[in-house]
């Protein structure tokens, strides 16, 4: 025979089935938000980890002048390296017909057995080059990609000064190369920088390179340390101008997407764990009142003989199927943005696989957490009920004796209508189930702003980066320093409205035993295209001597303003130099060393040059500008804020906006089953009260009022301190995960908190009209019959 | 003092509830006629359709068929807006749990019909005819029942309703306390000419009627008049 009280469960979940359903979403879409970023986030990891394994990604990197081959066999024999890999790299360039703009890259030689030892390629497309064919290369495919070029097509190449045409032969995508980054672009600028593979013949005669190599990549041996080698290498090549080994936290591309992974982290895992948190506390809070407002039933089943334990079963099975609901319906949803979204990244982290995980643990952990939440409030709310003797809990909830509370009588001058008079003496009267639902109305908003803010985030980044702080419209390289005079002859050039000149270099900062390898830029006093600021966006005046350190590089090297650090310059001449820390900036756009320029010139000593120029265009001269630049001596390459800016918005904006619409959507719908519920179970427990009013002749509308009046108070305070923990918990947040390269400032805008609010505000206005239509439906006569 | 014309006219009224096997006959074809100031007890057993004739008079429910009017109110077919101004103008009602609203206070109880009410006496006056002044400012929380039951006489009077209608106004109450009620009753009828139903399955109350209708398996099986009515004091039960 079914057991009755199964039978209960079945109608219960049958009769309650829209506040089922809003509390099932409820956890559907905090398990939801979980499961897809926890799951996109491990894809990352993944993905990442399969492509350093399965192309070898090396562990030790080294640079130098030139090195006979020879020396490749003493490398080897460094206690602690594994694999060691020779090879040629240098900087190129390459000319377009399509465009006047000066396009730099990287040439890198392939062994004539095609793949090197390390850092291998992984083809996207195409075929390998014929050893027989010299002229053949594979370049990288994000360039292939932003510049549409194909197989089969010819690249004018300048090598050494000397223009080769090559022919593309495929595309590949490399683990040093995940990102194409350069010194003083801020993201990889895939339309401008390119990388060739191209067979060693061809790369070591046009760089005299027979039986020499200049740069080597290594694989540390199991169980080796790091140091000892890394010494040992620059030991070793230090007579043939090594310019430091360096290890995968150096490597541009490596450092740039743990970075990168940081943010995601925040993004994937912080917020989304928080979230969910917030999502379980809600479940707790509507289940709690749910079962409380069963508070008659309870005592029935316990007046009727049957045992605490009996009616707690009851109850679990009854939560445990409504958290199970929600759960299935979060993991399949989530598993299925977890594809769209995860879709979003592969424009930007250029990896061979990328695909949405779901691994077990997840799917165990996320119905686990929902499960416990949502029984833990029932069974501490059947717990509450059951203690109480039957026949007291069977009376109606004696609300609040609210004589004793006194004051609660002055509530309720002759003017005002009485209806208000009920809904305020309830409000004050119930302060812990108030509190309760007020906190839960309010928790819902962060839920919602958490979304939002990523939008403002990337608004004001773009705005402080290219609006404040990097104000030019492009940039040249230089190959190599220049006098600082190009700057009148780029002045000169039409459609040049503003030029200024930087010197950028590349360093290793040592202090201690702490090393940090970067760039320096030297920036002339009172240079306007490039204006350094705080994080109050106040400008900075460049120190006259000394260094200025951006905080994560500071924090790194345990550095403090007045310190001395040692710079290694890693070109010309190779200074080593000591130099003060004269102040330490906010990184706003990611970690920084500046000097004065004429400093920084002195430090290399060095006449007065630069190595790049920015400037402000007439974008109506744009094209006759850039062919008389690219024919000026010396240019490496540039870069056009437009594009770049294109370009960021294709990438890291499309993944932001993908993953922000998602987290506020689910947001949306959290806050909505919160207020809907708030709203249901106020009205549940209060339809004897509401029948009476109705019988007694007040109007549908009079009666509404006294519900819907103490949700507006409710409403008015949950919202704006929901705003106020949004706020914090997102300054919180960011303050936690403040990363390199990028950080993510914790800048809500106004419009940002108005959306959140008036979306809370229109889930409150679609329960006021639900419950107006119950109220409208509520069936006086049986009402009457029952006083439950 | 016979009372003269009538003001509810009920023909043919049938209440169906359910539908199939589950189909219960609550009222089988009732003709009711109720004259102005009468004083009407409903007597009967348990589902004879006592409460089932006194909502649908009440303005609470509506027949399945048949008609109901109140003066010039036409009771079936009405609108919820129709019906909710009839109660709001016209009917008081008590109930056997005493209905108040736990926020308000006896004299808020009161006065929140009375602030609906066209013509209504004050708040302090209906509490003067159930005896009750010197508990306004109470919650009812710390009434007893008989009293609770009392200040729901007070809000159903407040209004000088043209119908009281009570279900079972004394049922939850004990005799002495019942009699309180039963005597705040009788003296709205009798001071204000208020036409008042009062359904009760307990016959001794009957005495205080001038009209008594039996009820039955949904139909009026009996009805009488009293020649001579006792007062709400001499009830016992
Ligand atoms: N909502 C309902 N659904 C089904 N049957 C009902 C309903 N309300 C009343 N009844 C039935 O109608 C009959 C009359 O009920 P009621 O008028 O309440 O009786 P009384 O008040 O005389 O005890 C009873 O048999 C009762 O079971
Ligand atoms: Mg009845």
């Amino acid at each position: 025979m079914v057991n009755v009280l199964d039978i209960k469960v079945a109608r219960d979940l049958w009769s309650m089935r829209l506040q089922v359903l809003s509390i099932a979403l409820l956890v559907a879409a905090g398990v939801a938000v979980f499961v897809m970023s926890v799951s996109n986030y491990q894809a990352l990891i993944g993905a990442m980890e399969a492509h350093y394994r399965n192309e070898r990604f090396a562990d030790i990197f080294v640079g130098m002048t030139r090195a006979p081959l020879s020396i490749v066999d003493r490398l080897r024999e460094i206690n602690g390296i594994g694999i060691v890999e020779p090879r040629v790299a240098e900087p190129v360039r390459v000319i377009r017909e399509d465009t006047n703009l000066p396009i730099s890259g990287r040439v890198i030689s392939l062994p004539a057995a095609g793949q090197p030892l390390l850092n291998c390629l992984h083809l996207v497309q195409g075929r390998w080059p014929d050893p027989l064919h010299p002229e053949e290369v594979i370049i990288n495919a994000a360039y292939a990609e932003a510049r549409a070029v194909r197989s089969g097509e010819t690249m004018a190449v300048v090598l050494n000064g000397r223009l080769q045409g090559f022919r593309v032969v495929g595309t590949a995508l490399s683990p040093e190369f995940i990102f194409a980054t350069r010194a003083a672009v801020p993201l990889p600028d895939d339309r401008n920088f390119v990388v060739v593979w191209a067979s060693e013949d061809a790369v070591a005669s046009a760089f005299d390179m027979k039986g020499a190599f200049n740069d080597a990549l290594m694989t540390l041996a199991p169980g080796a340390g790091p140091q000892h080698v890394l010494e040992e290498v620059d030991r070793l090549l230090a007579p043939y101008g090594g310019t430091g080994a360096y290890g995968r936290s150096d490597q541009p591309s490596h450092r740039f997407l743990k970075d990168e992974l940081a943010e995601q982290e925040t993004l994937s895992i912080v917020m989304p764990s928080v979230f969910f948190g917030i999502a379980a506390f809600l479940l707790n809070v509507v289940i709690g009142r749910m079962v409380e407002a069963q508070r008659g039933q309870i005592a029935s089943l316990k007046a009727l003989g049957f045992a605490n334990r009996t009616i707690a079963f009851h109850y679990f099975k009854l939560v445990t199927a409504i958290a199970l609901l929600g759960s299935a319906i979060g993991l399949v949803v989530g598993r299925w943005f977890a594809i769209g979204v995860v879709g979003s990244y592969a424009a930007f982290f250029r990896f061979p696989s990328l695909e949405a995980q779901l691994e077990p643990w997840l799917l165990v952990a996320a119905t686990l957490v929902s499960v416990g939440a949502a029984n833990l409030a029932a069974a501490s709310a059947v717990y509450r009920i059951a203690m109480l003797a039957p026949a007291e809990a069977m009376r109606p909830e004696t609300p609040p004796a609210l004589h004793t509370f006194s004051w609660l009588q002055t509530i309720g001058s002759q003017r005002i209508p009485l209806q208000y008079v009920i809904a305020a003496r309830t409000i004050l009267g119930r302060p812990v189930r108030t509190l309760l639902t007020t906190v839960g109305i309010a928790l819902a908003i962060p839920l919602i702003l958490f979304g939002l803010y990523w939008f403002d985030a990337i608004d004001y980044m773009i705005d402080v980066s290219f609006g404040r702080i990097e104000r030019g419209d492009a940039f040249v390289t230089f190959t190599e320093p220049v006098s600082a005079d190009a700057l009148y002859e780029l002045r000169a050039i039409p459609g040049v409205l503003e030029a200024e000149v930087q010197r950028v270099v590349p360093i290793t900062l040592r202090a201690g035993h702490r090393a940090y390898r970067t760039s320096a830029t030297g920036l002339d006093s009172g240079s306007e295209l490039k204006v350094l600021r705080d994080s109050a966006l106040r400008p900075i005046a460049v120190p006259s001597d000394g260094i200025m350190l951006s905080r994560t590089i500071a924090r790194q090297l345990d550095l403090e303003a007045g310190d001395s650090v040692t710079i290694e310059v890693l070109e010309g001449s190779r200074p080593v130099r000591e130099v003060t820390v004269r102040r330490i900036s906010d990184d706003i756009l990611g970690a920084s060393v500046t000097m004065e320029r004429t400093a920084l010139n002195r430090l290399m000593r060095e006449g007065s040059v630069a190595n790049l120029a920015t400037f402000r265009i007439d974008p109506g001269q744009s094209e006759r500008l850039w062919s008389r630049i690219r024919s000026m001596p010396k240019i490496e390459g540039s870069s056009v804020k437009a594009l770049w800016f294109a370009l960021f918005n294709e990438t890291i904006g499309g993944m932001v906006v993908i993953g922000a619409l998602v987290l506020s959507g689910f947001g949306m719908l959290i806050a909505l089953g919160v207020v809907y519920n708030s709203a249901r179970i106020a009205l549940q427990e209060r339809a004897w009260e509401l029948a009476s009013l109705r019988i007694i002749g007040l109007t549908r509308r009079e009666v509404s009022a006294v519900i819907i009046s103490e949700l507006v108070v409710e409403l008015i305070v949950a919202i704006p301190a929901g705003l106020l923990i949004g706020r914090y918990l997102i300054e919180l947040i960011a303050s936690a995960r403040a990363s390199e390269s990028f950080q993510i400032p914790a800048v809500i805008d106004r419009s940002s908190y108005a959306i959140a609010a008036l979306l809370v505000i229109g889930a409150a206005i679609a329960s006021f009209i639900t419950i107006r239509r119950r109220i409208d439906r509520l069936d006086l006569v049986a009402v009457l019959k029952t006083r439950d | 003092m016979q009372p003269l014309a009538p003001v509810f006219v009920a023909r043919g009224l049938t209440k169906v509830y359910g539908a199939g096997d589950s189909r219960v006959l609550a009222l089988k074809d009732v003709d009711l006629d109720i004259r102005q100031g009468e004083f009407i007890v409903l007597l009967g057993p348990s589902g004879s359709g006592k409460s089932t004739l006194l909502n649908i008079l009440g303005g609470l429910d509506a027949p399945t068929s048949g008609t109901a009017t109140w003066r010039d109110h036409e009771l079936t077919g009405a609108s919820d807006e129709q019906l909710t101004t009839y109660r709001r103008e016209h009917v008081g009602f008590v109930f056997q749990f005493y209905n108040l609203i736990p926020s308000l206070t006896v004299e808020e109880n009161v006065r929140l019909v009375a602030q609906i009410a066209s013509n209504p006496m004050t708040p302090a006056e209906a509490l003067e005819l159930v005896g009750l002044s010197h508990r306004a400012g109470h919650f009812p929380s710390q009434l007893s029942g008989g009293e609770q039951q009392r200040v729901a006489v007070a809000r159903a009077i407040v209004k000088r309703p043209d119908i009281l209608l009570c279900d079972e106004p004394t049922g939850a109450l004990d005799v002495d306390t019942g009699r309180l009620v039963l005597a705040a009753i009788a003296k709205v009828n009798a001071e204000l000419n208020t036409t008042t139903a009062v359904i009760t399955h307990n016959s001794a109350i009957a005495g205080m009627a001038h009209r008594v209708l039996r009820l039955s398996g949904g139909r009026i099986v009996k009805e009488e008049a009293n020649p001579r009515r006792i007062r709400a004091e001499d009830v016992t039960w």
